[in-house]
């Protein structure tokens, strides 16, 4: 068997259930407006939506009202602001009930979505608008007072703001004004005009009423093709691009996502927790828009860390769902109030964004009583490509590919490797983007001949599960031999008195490259020599850190992964980058590709 | 000491604190807490053995005299009080336990207190009794709103959390209240205040706080329920303290013994806010460091 074959015959799908193996079925729908719409229809009376405050409080919106509101301002925007279809909207705001509602009324508009951090520095958000060229925004007034710096100096015309409060219980949301404005202080000045979501809806519903107009007339013209989301990524080159996601794309991957996990799901019952930020591609394609398919409840927490602020949710909600990255189950797990008594409604929790550590799985799996399933992708990909079967989930793999899904192991040369050999991961499918916007070399760079280059370094077991090593620009390349960051990371991280570490290539006059370990200590006591003598225990030498260096934290993206990229570029700090400095919570979504779902 | 109107205010306000108070709990809270007995054991016996020889100790060591020993004495007797909860809450500390045992030692204390002070002031005149009225009128303002917040909070979360933040707020009048008019009215007490009283019912709150939290750990209670035995120890119900005084003692005597839980009162209001302030900053740091802290391997 060619080595090609040995990926194309699809090895892994023996380990499909009769539905996975049955293939993709045809899309019901030609946009992602329309399954929004039947899927309102179908499940009108039940909650959609509910945003869940650290101290208890929160505001819902069924299926109907999320439906006629998102309708109303997709009014709003095609008819009082006039903009065409396939203008960009973005929409800038943690997790609250305006999401959904600007999100869909921007896609039912036929416009195109621009998610944006919320954290984002004013320089960040600069570039993201004239790049994406947005015209409308949506933002909440926590992150407003960002604005007035930039605002001239990008193409957006319309503002409208809304706030994390926005439709809870008059009282309620009266009150949390007060505590958000005068005790977190966290509702800065501004000085941008803009219309409140409230007035913006409100114009909306009139000139529906007044003109007789049908919201489905907007979205009925929109194709598979249609692009849908612009989703911002780093990229290897650094440079923020904007992925652009068709209707077809994030339509295929909800259903990829549904044969590997509907069987699991009752349709209108289940009760799915969003810890993590919609604006992210793993929370936006299958917690708002799978389980909104199935009509179920989508509990949203603004901000979930530290993890506390969840407890509320998680308590007074009878969550079913759970998706998250490591860290989110890792802090779940070191809780009282979680790890003794575990909500007994939980049927399964969903992995991504990074490597979910063997440990972690595991006492998951003992301690809630439930699956969890790690997956894989890129905001590329919208994102899913591999995901673990959920009754048959493997420890330290990223499962098999989701059905339509071809998955390749290649070499520099583009070939494909032995099963079992290392190699870079590259993917093709329905779910895989256009390209990315206005960027035509670098979508030619990653995307050749239908095939997605992901960057990242994977092998593929005898089972035909995959597993991955690392991203591969990551790669050390000591004195040619490849030392991938991951296993000495691993390995550091069997110290107990290690809480973290990262670990980078320098330059090195006799080796080319010699590996470098940032680590950041639990507890005083351990010095580099000690941590270079234990990796000697367990690595070949060449893979043993030349240097190390203890740090108090490191950076980190929002979804908690480690910036190595950040470290690199410390060390040549001299000749600083083309982006204003940000706090390393700000640097977000700027890092490589982001590895999700 | 307060007006009856003042007080009618303050017993309505302490409803509304407790109900606050119930409304952040769920029943989930209460098995967390009954999964160390111990603690709640723990509790009850430095509550009720180690408190009172602790101000019998510091009444022998700051030379008090007969009646200000039967004060303080019996301020080390007493159960733990209402303030106790909300200290517990406003310290992030384990606010389900700190209810479970304030009830246990109130309910003790009917039996207790009489034979604690038999052993330890021998020979006093008068009958020492707790009226059962007075215990069973605590339960209720203690009990009862916390079962309603919870019952409010499973019912309808808005509603819960309005009334635990109105509770928390009375909860910082109340306690900037009794700060802030306790010394202009009692000024002439703190005048003529010898410095040995002084120090003895401050440090009747304070050995209070060290000695519960070090017990409580010695028995190997994690460091946050700790902090709640700890509080629950050191605070004791001055008023209840100052109730009994009236009720047994007359005349010049009832003054004298009577300095003692009045005293003991404005000063525990003071020292525990410190010692809140402190704990709740210790909690957020523990809570970061959970955030941040590995898995433990799997069994």
């Amino acid at each position: 068997m060619s080595k090609t074959a040995s990926y194309d015959t699809a090895p892994w799908a023996r380990h499909y259930t009769a539905t996975m193996a049955a293939g993709l079925p045809a899309l019901n729908h030609a946009s992602v407006a329309g399954m929004l719409t039947e899927a309102a229809s179908q499940y009108r009376h039940q909650t959609a939506f509910t945003t869940c405050m650290p101290n208890g409080m929160y505001g819902s919106l069924s299926f109907a009202q999320t439906e006629d509101m998102s309708n109303a301002f997709a009014v709003y925007l095609r008819e009082s602001l006039s903009v065409k279809p396939g203008t960009r909207v973005a929409v800038q705001m943690p997790n609250c009930l305006s999401y959904p509602v600007a999100a869909f009324a921007v896609l039912k508009a036929g416009c195109i979505l621009v998610n944006v951090n919320p954290l984002y520095t004013p320089a960040e958000m600069e570039h993201q608008f004239n790049d994406s060229g947005a015209e409308v925004l949506v933002i909440m007034d926590m992150f407003a007072d960002k604005l007035d710096a930039i605002m001239d100096r990008t193409p957006i015309k319309h503002v409208v703001m809304t706030s994390v409060s926005q439709w809870f219980p008059p009282v309620v949301r009266r009150v949390l004004n007060l505590v958000l404005k005068y005790w977190n202080k966290a509702i800065p000045v501004h000085h941008v005009s803009c219309t409140p979501m409230d007035q913006a809806l409100e114009t909306g519903r009139r000139l529906r009423d007044n003109r007789g107009i049908r919201v489905r007339d907007y979205w009925e013209p929109l194709t598979r093709d249609t692009i849908a989301l612009l989703q911002y990524t780093g990229g290897t080159t650094g440079v923020s691009k904007g992925a652009a996601l068709t209707h077809g794309n994030l339509l295929a991957n909800i259903q990829q996502i549904d044969t590997m996990a509907g069987a699991h799901m009752a349709d209108g019952q289940e009760c799915v927790l969003t810890a993590l930020p919609l604006y992210h591609i793993f929370a936006f394609t299958v917690n708002l828009l799978a389980f909104y398919q199935h009509g179920a409840h989508n509990v949203m927490v603004p901000s979930p860390r530290p993890i506390q602020n969840c407890q509320r949710a998680i308590e007074n909600f009878p969550i079913s769902w759970i998706s998250g990255v490591n860290t989110l189950y890792n802090a779940l797990l070191n809780e009282e109030w979680f790890n003794l008594y575990p909500p007994g409604t939980l049927k399964a929790a969903l992995a991504g964004g990074t490597a979910l550590h063997r440990a972690v799985a595991k006492r998951w799996q003992q301690t809630a009583g439930c699956p969890i399933a790690e997956g894989y992708g890129l905001t590329e990909t919208s994102p899913t490509l591999c995901f673990n079967p959920l009754d048959n989930a493997r420890p330290d793999s990223i499962g098999i590919p989701v059905p339509g899904t071809q998955i390749r192991i290649v070499d520099e040369q583009g070939d494909c490797v032995a099963p079992g050999e290392r190699g870079e991961i590259i993917a093709r499918g329905p779910q895989v983007m256009a390209g990315y916007w206005q960027r035509p070399e670098e979508t030619a760079k990653s995307l050749k001949e239908g095939w997605f280059y992901t960057g990242d370094v994977a092998y593929m077991d005898p089972e035909g599960y995959f597993h991955i090593v690392d991203r591969k620009k990551d790669m050390v390349l000591v004195s040619g031999f490849n030392v991938y960051p991951n296993e000495v990371e691993d390995c550091i991280a069997l110290l107990d008195q290690v809480q973290e570490s990262a670990v980078i290539g320098v330059p090195d006059d006799k080796t080319g490259e010699a590996v470098r370990a940032y680590v950041v200590l639990r507890e005083e006591g351990l010095s580099g020599m000690d941590i270079r003598q234990h990796c000697k225990r367990y690595l070949a030498a060449y893979k043993v850190p030349q240097s190390v260096e203890f740090r108090p934290d490191l950076p980190k993206t929002p979804v908690g992964k480690v910036l190595r990229k950040e470290l690199r570029a410390q060390l040549t700090q001299e000749k600083p980058v083309a982006m204003s400095p940000g706090s390393n919570k700000d640097r977000a979504n700027k890092d490589n590709k982001e590895k999700v779902a | 000491m307060l007006t009856p109107i003042e007080e009618a205010l303050l017993a309505i306000m302490m409803v509304v604190i407790m109900l606050g108070m119930g409304s952040s709990l769920t029943f989930k809270d209460f098995r967390i807490a009954l999964r160390h007995p111990q603690a709640v054991l723990v509790g009850f016996a430095s509550q009720y053995l180690f408190m009172p020889l602790i101000a019998f100790s510091l009444a022998l060591a700051f030379n008090l005299t007969g009646p200000q020993t039967i004060g303080l004495v019996l301020m080390g007797c007493m159960p733990g009080g209402t303030t106790s909860n909300i200290f517990a809450y406003f310290s992030k500390s384990l606010l389900s336990l700190s209810i479970m045992m304030t009830v246990c030692s109130t309910i003790g204390a009917v039996f207790l207190v009489p034979i604690l002070m038999e052993v330890y002031t021998a020979g006093v005149e008068g009958h020492l009794r707790i009226p059962p009225a007075e215990i069973i009128g605590l339960l209720f303002v203690l009990l009862i709103p916390t079962f309603f917040g919870m019952w409010l909070r499973k019912r309808n979360p808005n509603k819960g959390a309005l009334s635990e933040l109105t509770g928390s707020l009375v909860g910082v009048v109340v306690i900037i209240f009794l700060v802030v008019t306790w010394i202009p009215r009692n000024y002439q007490l703190l005048l003529d205040t010898a410095p040995g009283v002084f120090a003895s019912v401050i440090l009747l709150g304070l050995i209070g706080f060290a000695f519960g939290y070090g017990f409580a750990r010695l028995l190997r209670l994690d460091p946050r329920k700790a902090r709640t035995v700890s509080l629950e120890t050191g605070i004791q119900n001055g008023p209840l303290g100052a109730l009994i005084v009236i009720m047994v003692f007359s005349g010049s005597t009832q003054q004298e013994v009577l300095v003692m839980p009045v005293l003991y009162s404005l000063f525990i209001v003071m020292t525990s806010t410190v010692a809140t302030l402190y704990y709740r900053r210790w909690t957020r740091l523990e809570e970061l460091a959970r955030d941040q802290a590995k898995v433990e391997p799997a069994g």
